[in-house]
């Protein structure tokens, strides 16, 4: 398996009262394709902002991060997120206005990945494959309920047939039986559809469901045998 | 789903907000409809009005100038050998050269007479006439004689006249004289239709009149009895659009022959030159011999007091007076006979300043209002752009589906505005009008004109206009340049409204936006 991501001596740190806080330390890993990944770690370790700055919603101190042995900077980050990543929100981040297939339409007209030029009836294909049925996609997203909405936002994340998935506490507003559907989701896609899937978490249901576990931890990363 | 139909699917499914925004174009509309409708009737009355005018611009000697600059001379001797600026041919040759001008009026006038088997004039048979025989009857008793000249000569010193240029006077049989015959002073001559037919003159025949009088400085005892006054001209034209003066014309009574527009003479201004050298040279030799320590020795000049240039276009008079002014000879000046129409159009441009006003008022209110509008509603949208651009949607996509959404609010909003707004333009205008005109000093000129017939003596070619005259051009009419310019404004300042806020979002990386808003 070859590395998608690597992460070089990343640093972040803000200013909080007057005294630096820092994040994440010189911190260093490698992301290999076709794996489902679980990032967990305390309240306030930073595993949130590790996410943002690997996902490119926000950048860090110091350190470089290679997708695919290139540095997303170079890529560039508005680039990086349209075509080689997709994020799969806590909140679910849905356009409240917008149907169900709506919101995934709007990711694949934003894309410049090949798509089907069919895009509306991939996109309910796609819906239908998460359990929303047609019925359903017709509707506003504001009419479904949590996890038919974290559904909508997963088959959001991979209508741009994108290799990398992040997702941050994807389950955290979940209940059990659906937390457990969203995980065989994410392993389908890491082992059938050899996407990465990164998840962030703290829930031991989910990482115990993963296929490597690292922890976040003093700003940097560790393994979890 | 491209950032064209997201704004479309939210401008429908956002009613409320929706109409609230079209509601607050559609007020902007009317109010920016009423400015520029008022302002632009102001402008097109004007311009109307002006059309109708004659183009004319009058090539003249600044006096003013002139008497301001002699006042500044302290020498005695050289302000004694001060002269007179004059007008040139040259001058006005070069002025017309000027594609613009049409033509060009450098008149002399002069009073002929009848001349013994000569033409006669055509009669009046009033006061005036039986006054001025009696007069003649008994110039010896008075001890005092004065003949009244019969024909007033107009003589050009071009081959044209702006009364045929304009169709105020027309050629019946024959033609105008040629530059040719104006160079070579030749013995020409035009005559109205109502005295060719009085005296059967036809084009080609030769008429005969006199260009003094016995009468003329007989109390200076100069002896003019070898000077012919008789003149033997070419009739070459016949031309018609003067009338006779009728009997109830006001002061008909006391109207000389030579007053009557119909008695009137058109010929080479140089042939008249030619013609009174000799006349001048006894006149001038006379007073050598009264004042023989001055130098009276005659020379033949063109005497050119002013000239009336006629336009192509009026609308290019003021162009034309801006382009020459700094060109010209000291002490010349160029007048656009503007005073009367400025005057007059005061009440005009006083609503359009309103107008204008009202304009930029509303423009500037309109950008402060649709700006924080918009950056209100987009502060609840500060979500959305979040997640936007963490789908790696480009910000320019972001603002654009903002504009889109703005400008199809107020493209409906303008839109609507148009028939409500030209309603109330053309309303206010009036009332506006109305009241500026009785509010202001604006006073039309007393009518000069002591007598209510063509005057042969009117050297005004400018148009005579009333303030009736302008305001009658007055008509808000909301054209389609106003409703483009509308519609370019009103996209102006959704575009200002949307950017501004945008960037007050977007300047933030999506992480914090998406913070901010959760």
């Amino acid at each position: 398996m070859s590395t998608i991501l690597e992460l070089e001596n990343i640093n972040y740190s803000y200013i909080d009262g007057g005294y630096e806080r820092k994040i994440l330390k010189d911190l260093s890993w490698k992301f290999e394709e076709g794996t489902f990944y679980t990032i967990l770690g305390p309240s306030g370790s930073g595993k949130t902002t590790l996410l943002s700055i690997i996902s490119g919603l926000d950048t860090a101190n110091s350190g470089n991060i290679y997708f695919k042995g290139t540095d997303i900077k170079e890529i560039g980050l508005g680039k990086y997120r349209r075509n080689k990543i997709s994020i799969v929100f806590q909140q679910y981040n849905l356009i409240p206005y917008l149907t169900a297939v709506e919101n995934v339409l709007v990711a694949m007209s934003e894309t410049d990945n090949d798509i089907p030029s069919d895009k509306k009836e991939v996109a309910y294909n796609l819906l239908e494959h998460f359990g929303i049925v047609r019925t359903k996609a017709d509707r506003r997203v504001g009419q479904l309920s949590g996890g038919e909405q974290q559904r909508v936002s997963i088959a959001r994340a991979l209508s741009s047939n994108v290799d990398l998935i992040f997702a941050d506490e994807p389950t955290g507003n979940l209940d059990t039986a659906t937390e457990n559907e969203i995980i065989e989701v994410f392993k389908e896609l890491a082992h059938k559809f050899g996407k990465t899937i990164i998840v962030v978490t703290h829930s031991n249901n989910v990482s115990a469901m993963s296929d490597h576990r690292v922890i976040l931890k003093d700003g940097i990363l560790q393994a979890i045998e | 789903m491209n950032f064209i139909n997201r704004a479309i699917k939210n401008v429908s499914r956002s009613l409320t907000k929706s109409i609230l925004l079209t509601l607050t174009f559609f007020l902007i509309g009317n109010l920016v409809i009423v400015g520029l409708g008022v302002s632009q009737a102001s402008k097109s009355a004007k311009t109307l009005t002006r059309q109708k005018m004659r183009a004319v611009v009058n090539y003249e000697i600044n006096y003013n100038e002139v008497y301001q600059y002699m006042d500044t001379i302290e020498d005695e001797d050289e302000y004694n050998n001060f002269k007179f600026p004059r007008i040139t041919i040259e001058d006005v040759n070069e002025i017309l050269m000027d594609e613009r001008v049409k033509t060009a009026n450098a008149l002399s006038n002069n009073q002929f007479y009848v001349a013994e088997g000569g033409i006669d004039y055509v009669h009046l048979n009033n006061q005036q006439e039986e006054n001025m025989a009696e007069q003649m009857q008994n110039c010896e008793q008075n001890n005092w004689c004065y003949e009244e000249p019969n024909f007033f000569v107009k003589a050009n010193y071009f081959p044209d006249m702006i009364e045929f240029a304009d169709g105020q006077y027309y050629i019946v049989d024959g033609r105008f004289y040629t530059q040719e015959e104006i160079d070579n002073d030749a013995y020409v001559v035009l005559i109205s239709e109502q005295l060719a037919e009085q005296n059967g003159v036809r084009v080609g025949d030769r008429i005969t009149v006199n260009t003094f009088s016995s009468t003329d400085y007989n109390q200076e005892e100069i002896d003019l009895s070898d000077v012919d006054p008789s003149m033997d001209l070419e009739v070459i034209g016949i031309y018609g659009g003067v009338k006779s003066i009728t009997p109830d014309a006001q002061n008909f009574d006391w109207a000389s022959p030579y007053e009557n527009p119909v008695n009137m003479l058109l010929m080479p201004a140089t042939t008249i030159e030619n013609k009174m050298a000799s006349f001048y040279e006894k006149i001038y030799a006379h007073y050598q011999e009264l004042y023989p320590e001055e130098d009276w020795s005659y020379e033949r000049e063109s005497y050119i007091s002013d000239v009336v240039l006629l336009l192509n276009d009026p609308l290019e008079v003021d162009a034309f007076v801006e382009d020459y002014t700094p060109n010209l000879r000291q002490f010349m000046k160029l007048n656009a006979n503007n005073e009367e129409f400025n005057k007059l159009s005061k009440p005009l441009d006083t609503l359009s300043l309103y107008a204008n006003f009202i304009v930029w008022l509303v423009v500037i209110n309109a950008i402060v209002i649709i700006t924080l509008v918009t950056a209100l509603t987009l502060k609840t949208r500060e979500y959305e752009i979040g997640v936007l651009l963490s789908i790696g949607a480009t910000k320019l996509k972001v603002i654009a589906q903002f504009f889109v959404e703005l400008a199809l609010i107020a493209i409906l909003g303008f839109t609507l505005s148009v028939g409500t707004g030209s309603l109330i333009a053309g309303k206010v205008g009036e009332t506006v009008l109305e009241y500026q005109i009785q509010s202001s000093d604006v006073n039309e000129g007393e009518d000069d004109y002591y007598w209510d017939y063509d005057s042969i003596w009117d050297s005004d070619y400018s148009t005579e206009i009333s303030l009736e005259d302008l305001t009658s051009e007055y008509s808000v009419q909301v054209s389609l340049p106003i409703i483009a310019e509308i519609y370019v404004m009103g996209l102006g300042i959704v575009l200002l409204a949307v950017i501004i806020p945008s960037f007050m979002i977007m300047r933030y990386n999506p992480k914090k936006i998406l913070m901010n808003q959760g």
